[in-house]
């Protein structure tokens, strides 16, 4: 469980991250939001798909990663097995919040919690600190604080996309019945996709609007990676094998 | 009311149904409108759905409690659920509990749910149930027949809903309908059948009714728009039933003799906090001179007392309904309302058809006020005459479908008291009297004292009241079918365990899925559903 506090660079003077240690934070998740403009990114190794989060009913954007809900097959003794890793898990162990729960103002906090942090001297190999002896921000920090922009602007981005996607009802459920090479098979639930003849069949006026606002690439992109779901099921095959 | 025959007779067979009068607000008037504009594609330019309501007169209100098949009408009416659930104060409802209907023991009760028996309609499970309740042949300890058979009644009892949040509208884990606030339902179907269903509105009173030579009301005078003519009009007028009964006469045929009920008082009860439980089913409980109902809303419950003013006076009635609400009742403004039971005898004359309190009304058990109007509405939409000339057909059918209707409604809802076992006065005792209970219930009864209702008891292709029902208030009620003649057909005992082992998965799988009510209520108000 995430335990977040506010970076102050007076107390987290000695603070430092591990960043071989970010991935492990993929572990136990079998969809991992992502937001469009990694999707070229995601797309070319992870099936993309839509799903509803839990709590709230709201679709996310998620690469597929495992077949059970808590099966990441992309992650093997703690690193990501893919080329690239998807922001959400990119950002670890770092988060934006409020320093107390009625301020106006969003700050940068840290998850002490997370495996990939730490404050005790001396400094392990590969740690990196947020701050220099003088207190200014080290370039590690500046480019984690740059990843949570990213992110923040992607989350208003996949908002329009899945209000565009909802309501030009683009979305359709998939209904998946798999098969592996052990013989034992699972049926993957709860999952939507762009249903491609309503797309097809979209107004041309429509479909300019779309490529006008940088949804068609995204809805393309996600299209498109359907396909990624055999090499999920060539890692769960090679995983079965031993 | 005058009657004036209008001189050109314009109504001759080969004249077309183009425009629906509809008389009345309320929600009988707007479903009723909403079904034939959103049919019939009134935006588009196809018929014309005018709808004629009396600014002055409040809706009765009454008819919290919807069935299923609210469900379709609302997704019929093109309404997104969301939007249902948040404006009209709704909930779900997974059926009803009948509580102290038996024998009147604090701990009596039985539910009447909204899923069908496990495996019904496979094997007769009733029969099977019935045996091994005797011979210990099923597997696992039984409870009672709504327990052993069906999952809801844990869903109900635990308060959880019968969905989740990333259920799609209408989609559901349980099968269910809804509780509602009935004066915001009619408001917010009028705004939907103006703004989205171009059902055209008029406030005004009709104040007298213009006649054909052939005796069709040719158009209804109103106090300032005029005439308003129409080729067939819809009496939404309540009890008052305006056009079927001032104006057609048809008279109204009395079941007081069958079901004794005769009054409610009904009252608005505040939740101690607004995170209290709700209650997703209808509580009715049954009292020494009738029963109680309880229905839980987002913001309210809605309780009342309906009794039979025969048996008790209204003070020891009220205090009865005093008992049941507690010390805050006396902050809390009772209303009275007169309820006479039956119907009118039959339901479409000429050009005229009525729908809602206008047909008829009987005492809210099954909640049946609004699914009438709901299958009414739903068959003049679906078999609007073409011509004046096919209409006496389609108006003959109607009356033929509704008349059974009601007939099945009365038997189904005596059957909730020939059952019981209660002493505690003669209410209870009287409506146990044979001379009370028509034929047609007497026979069923002789019949299910050796089986269980089957399917093939009922002759219309879309039952009201399926078997099931039947079994569930049946066996509930502590009736027992003796089937002891039927062993040999019990062929199939693997299968029967299997079922109640079914059950018992579906009931763990439910409570580990599902919200809390007022979870799901929370949550719908602040995120909603999907569409898919």
């Amino acid at each position: 469980m995430a335990h977040l506090v506010a970076i102050e660079p007076a107390r987290h003077q000695q603070l430092y991250v591990l960043p071989e240690q970010v991935d492990v934070h993929a572990a136990g998740q079998n969809l991992i939001p992502v937001v469009p403009a990694e999707l070229t990114h995601v797309a070319t190794q992870l099936p993309v798909v839509l799903a509803k989060n839990g709590e709230t009913g709201q679709f996310v954007l998620a690469a597929l990663t495992g077949f059970t809900p808590n099966e990441n097959l992309l992650l093997q003794q703690g690193r990501w097995q893919g080329l690239y890793l998807p922001l959400q898990i990119q950002r670890q162990p770092f988060f934006v919040g409020k320093a107390t729960p009625d301020a106006e103002d969003y700050v940068v906090c840290i998850d002490i919690e997370s495996p990939a942090m730490g404050q005790n001297q001396p400094l392990p190999a590969g740690a990196e600190l947020l701050f220099l002896a003088d207190g200014r921000e080290t370039d590690f920090y500046r480019q984690a604080k740059q990843r949570l922009v990213h992110l923040l602007q992607g989350e208003q981005q996949r908002d329009a996309l899945i209000e565009v996607l909802l309501r030009c009802q683009l979305l359709q459920p998939m209904s998946l019945d798999i098969t592996f090479a052990d013989q034992s098979t699972t049926r993957l639930n709860g999952l939507y996709t762009i249903d491609a003849d309503k797309l097809a069949a979209l107004a041309p006026e429509l479909v300019v609007q779309l490529h006008q606002q940088g949804h068609l690439a995204a809805i393309y992109a996600i299209l498109g990676s359907a396909a990624q779901i055999y090499g999920l099921i060539a890692r769960k095959n090679q995983l079965l094998a031993g | 009311m005058q009657s004036q025959p209008l001189h050109k007779n314009n109504h001759t067979a080969e004249q077309q149904i183009q425009t629906v009068v509809i008389v009345g607000g309320g929600n009988a008037g707007w479903l009723t409108a909403g079904r034939i504009a959103a049919k019939h594609n009134c935006q588009a330019g196809g018929i014309r759905v005018v709808l004629i309501e009396s600014p002055g007169v409040p809706p009765i209100g009454v008819g919290e409690g919807t069935w299923p098949t609210m469900r379709s009408t609302l997704l019929a009416l093109g309404i997104s659920e969301t939007e249902f659930i948040r404006e009209c104060d709704a909930t779900f409802k997974q059926g009803a509990k009948f509580a102290r209907w038996v024998n009147g023991a604090v701990d009596d009760f039985y539910y009447h749910p909204l899923v069908l028996p496990q495996g019904f309609g496979k094997a007769d499970m009733a029969a099977y149930w019935l045996h091994g309740k005797t011979a210990a042949d099923l597997a696992g300890p039984l409870s009672s027949f709504s327990n052993d058979l069906c999952y809801q009644e844990a869903i109900c009892e635990q308060g959880l809903a019968p969905k989740t949040i990333r259920h799609a509208e209408y989609a559901a884990v349980a099968n269910y309908a809804y509780h509602l606030d009935s004066g915001k339902f009619g408001l917010f179907l009028q705004r939907h059948c103006i703004e989205k269903l171009g059902v055209e509105h008029i406030q005004d009173d009709v104040i007298a009714v213009q006649s054909a030579d052939n005796g069709d009301i040719a158009a209804v005078q109103t106090q300032h728009h005029g005439l308003i003519a129409g080729d067939l009009f819809v009496d939404c007028t309540g009890f008052k039933s305006l056009l079927l009964g001032e104006h057609y006469q048809v008279p109204f045929k009395r079941c007081d003799d069958v079901l004794f009920i005769d009054t409610a008082l009904a009252v608005q009860v505040p939740y101690d906090s607004p995170d209290a439980p709700i209650a997703s089913h209808t509580i009715s409980t049954a009292q020494d001179c009738g029963w109680i109902w309880d229905i839980g809303l987002q913001h309210r419950r809605g309780v009342g007392y309906v009794y039979a003013s025969r048996y008790c006076t209204e003070q020891q009635a009220r205090d009865t309904l005093a008992a049941y609400v507690g010390p805050q009742i006396a902050e809390l403004t009772v209303r009275k309302i007169p309820i006479v039971s039956g119907h009118r005898q039959h339901f479409w004359q000429n050009n005229c058809v009525a729908v809602g309190l206008s047909a008829g009304f009987l005492e809210p058990l099954e909640a049946s006020a609004l699914v009438l109007v709901e299958l009414s509405a739903q068959m003049i939409a679906e078999q609007l005459p073409a011509t004046r000339g096919v209409m006496d057909i389609v108006a003959r059918r109607f009356n033929e479908t509704f008349l059974y209707r009601w007939d099945k409604i009365i038997d189904f809802l005596k059957l909730h008291y020939i059952l019981s076992q209660r002493n505690d006065s003669a209410f209870w005792r009287d409506n146990r009297d044979p001379a009370t209970i028509p034929q047609s219930l007497l026979d069923l009864m002789q019949l299910w004292a050796h089986r269980a209702p089957g399917d093939l008891d009922f002759t219309s292709n879309n039952e009201v009241f399926p078997a099931a029902s039947y079994q569930y208030v049946l066996y509930g009620m502590g009736f027992r079918s003796d089937t002891s003649r039927l062993r040999h057909q019990l062929t199939n005992w693997d299968f029967a365990t299997a079922q109640l082992a079914q059950n018992r998965k579906m009931i763990d799988q439910a409570l580990t899925l599902l919200p809390t009510h007022r979870e799901l209520i929370n949550k719908i108000r602040q995120y909603g559903f999907q569409t898919i």
